[in-house]
């Protein structure tokens, strides 16, 4: 790796503290730690991560409020690290701003995974190409226009925009709330049922397995993610 | 006029009363006989006759009428010391005296009557309404008694009050069985019954428009004589008094119990939570160590072999999956779980779990059968995908690795069912039922991991949305386990215009 990524863990629990540190440290990151939500919110901005992994039960503060107070000033993805009680909190950390969420215990190859997943997101920046391709389908953002192996697909208005949205945050979990908003509008937070079935419609043009999604994938309370 | 003096005379000395009245009239009337004029004499005679029914009553003025005319008409009218008067007028004079004397003390005694009764009635109001303040104080039963007790102290009676206790059974002291078979009676009734008898008493029952919380009983403190009818208009108000306040200490029971209860149960849910961090910290940092030494190039060369790491790993991971489980079991058995149901439909919840199954076993065959336009089914999604995950586990766990595992989805009525079933071994046949009870394992001493906690989980979710779950062994072999959840009626769709 030519250019040096730095990650900023923000965790009270040493052992897991230390597991981050060298599972990161022997992918090629320098990892920079803090204990506290206060001391991650200096580090963050003196040291200026290219990922932060910020776990939700901080003794000082709570997460969410970590990851409120960075995306105040910064676009820096954030992964958050939640125990199974704390469902509502990810939510909600994930609606001001965190990017994605791991819940304990979880394995060292997601973790990677999802790590490697933001930072190319990072390096690569918003500026992708105005065409994404996933499986046999592209999008061509500028035409709007979707094809499958070569064929277009006929997509609805709002289908089209639903999968604008999901492809424009390629790995980022986006909740039910955010996508209602941002396709049909703020004040339908009681129609997710739209979602639900407009999800459903893309599967069916655009998976090639639709009960077993690849590319649109549920997380299952909180919302979708698309991977490409 | 004052409350309560000439009421409280006592019966017989107003006759001497009223007769010295009369007498000392005579005798102060004779020294002025030449004076006055007989009319003015009649007049003084009247007088007291109204003073005597306005200060004695009814009778007393009666017979000061009667005497005054007498005494005039022996003293006062020529002849005099004779009944029989000379003139004839004066006989018209006699018979008129005596008509206005009677009339004028009945009208009189009769006003005085009100009166009286207007001053008792104010009475009984101000003790009544005083009582309604205490027992508007009142912290327990005890001081409810004692307020009632403080209310009757003058009156001559006791009221003894008989409470349902908590089970429903009146408190019925053991001393006063006679009065067990009245005080049942009165709650069935939920009427005032008198005792006869055996128990001299009014039996009245605490009555609010919810229910019967128990009976007061009235007894004379004096003579074993039932309490006259004329006040048991009043003892039934003081009952209506003491039934609200039943059902004010019950409701502040109530509320003082459910407050007992939020407390507890927010105790236990943050030992839960505490008890969930604490269990899983080290496990995570176990699975994400093993992990890395596995991944490590920089594994020392006499070190635990990938296939140890592996096994430590595997059983972190189940370890982690066992503290999951029973951590969710014991939310549910305290009765924390709140649900947040959405309408939604089955494809994502078996998406997700497939891709979780996935994960943990690569390359299990896996065979999806749903069928086409399945409704909007209301759950949450999150505890659905638990269940549906902890079946698939199961079916993995028994089912042998190259067959595959079928999860269907149909609509069967007014049940969306969703169905997983493997080609392992199935369920032992008797034991079918107790599959879903806690720690319930097939066979329990097998190999493979896992208390049997899983069903037990599923079928507390499953009945928590108001559906069921049951187990079956196939006919050609394998078990299969089927979820129906009701279909309800789902939020309006509206297509979209192109």
């Amino acid at each position: 790796m030519s250019v040096e990524i730095n990650v900023l863990v923000v965790e009270d629990e040493p052992h897991i503290r230390r597991v981050l540190h060298s599972v990161l440290t022997t992918e090629g990151y320098r990892v920079y730690e803090a204990e506290t939500g206060a001391r991650g919110l200096i580090e963050a901005s003196t040291r200026k991560p290219d990922l932060l992994i910020v776990d939700l039960g901080l003794p000082d503060m709570d997460g969410i409020e970590v990851v409120r107070s960075v995306r105040h000033w910064s676009e820096v993805p954030i992964l958050i690290l939640s125990a199974r009680t704390e469902e509502t909190e990810k939510i909600v950390a994930l609606d001001e701003g965190a990017d994605d969420y791991l819940t304990k215990p979880f394995g060292v190859g997601e973790l990677l995974a999802r790590v490697r997943a933001l930072v190319r997101r990072r390096v690569r920046g918003g500026d992708g190409t105005p065409v994404v391709a996933f499986g046999d389908v592209q999008v061509d953002l500028v035409l709007r226009a979707v094809t499958r192996n070569g064929q277009p697909v006929h997509l609805t208005n709002l289908e089209y925009r639903l999968l604008a949205v999901l492809v424009a945050h390629l790995g980022k979990v986006m909740t039910h709330q955010h996508l209602m908003r941002e396709v049909w509008g703020p004040g339908q937070a009681e129609n997710s049922h739209y979602l639900r079935i407009y999800v459903s419609r893309l599967r069916q043009k655009l998976e090639p397995n639709p009960t077993e999604p690849e590319h649109l994938i549920t997380e299952s309370g909180v919302g979708y993610r698309f991977v490409a | 006029m004052t409350c309560g003096k000439a009421a409280s005379a006592p019966f017989l000395s107003a006759y001497p009363k009223a007769i010295a009245a009369c007498a000392l009239t005579t005798a102060l009337a004779m020294p002025l006989r030449h004076y006055l004029d007989l009319a003015n004499i009649v007049m003084l005679f009247l007088l007291v006759t109204f003073l005597t029914a306005l200060k004695l009553g009814r009778g007393p003025a009666v017979v000061s009428a009667v005497l005054g005319v007498a005494l005039f008409d022996y003293i006062f009218v020529p002849p005099h010391l004779a009944f029989i008067p000379t003139d004839a007028q004066y006989v018209v004079m006699l018979v008129v005296m005596l008509a206005v004397a009677l009339v004028t003390g009945q009208l009189t005694a009769g006003a005085r009557e009100q009166a009286e009764l207007a001053c008792r009635r104010e009475e009984q109001t101000r003790r009544l309404y005083q009582l309604a303040r205490d027992l508007a104080g009142v912290l327990s039963r005890w001081d409810m008694q004692r307020a009632l007790d403080d209310y009757l102290r003058h009156s001559g009676y006791r009221a003894m009050l008989y409470l349902l206790d908590a089970g429903g059974e009146t408190t019925t002291p053991a001393a006063e069985p006679h009065l067990a078979e009245y005080i049942d009676a009165t709650m069935r009734r939920g009427e005032p019954i008198e005792g006869e008898a055996a128990a001299p008493a009014l039996f009245i029952p605490l009555k609010t428009p919810a229910r019967i919380s128990g009976v007061m009983v009235v007894t004379a403190s004096g003579p074993a004589t039932p309490p006259p009818m004329q006040e048991r208009e009043l003892f039934q108000v003081v009952a209506s008094l003491a039934a609200i306040t039943v059902e004010r200490l019950h409701a502040a029971d109530e509320v003082q119990a459910s407050r007992d209860q939020v407390a507890s149960e927010r105790l236990r849910a943050s030992i839960l939570s505490a008890l969930s961090h604490d269990l899983r910290t080290p496990l995570t940092a176990l699975v994400g160590m093993t992990d890395s030494l596995a991944l490590s190039d920089a594994r020392p060369a006499v070190g635990p072999s990938p296939e140890a790491l592996a096994a430590i790993r595997d059983q972190a991971r189940s370890i982690g999956h066992m503290v999951t489980n029973l951590l969710d079991m014991a939310r549910f058995y305290a009765g924390n779980v709140s649900l947040r149901k959405e309408w939604q439909l089955f494809d994502d919840v078996i998406g997700a779990s497939l891709r979780q199954l996935h994960a943990a076993h690569p390359g299990h065959p896996v065979r999806t059968r749903l069928a086409p336009d399945l409704p909007l089914v209301e759950f949450d999604a999150v505890l659905m995908e638990r269940v549906l995950g902890n079946l698939l586990e199961n079916a993995v766990k028994y089912a042998p690795t190259e067959s595959a595992i079928e999860v269907e989805a149909w609509l069967d009525g007014s049940h969306a069912c969703l169905a997983v079933s493997d080609r392992g071994p199935g369920f032992p046949p008797l034991q079918i039922e107790q599959m879903f009870g806690l720690f319930e394992r097939g066979n329990p001493e097998s190999p493979r991991p896992g208390v049997g906690l899983g069903l037990a989980i599923c079928r507390a979710i499953v009945e928590a949305h108001g559906g069921d779950i049951r187990a079956k062994n196939r006919a050609e072999g394998g078990a299969r386990v089927t979820i129906r959840l009701p279909l309800g009626s789902p939020p309006a769709f509206e297509e979209e215009m192109e």
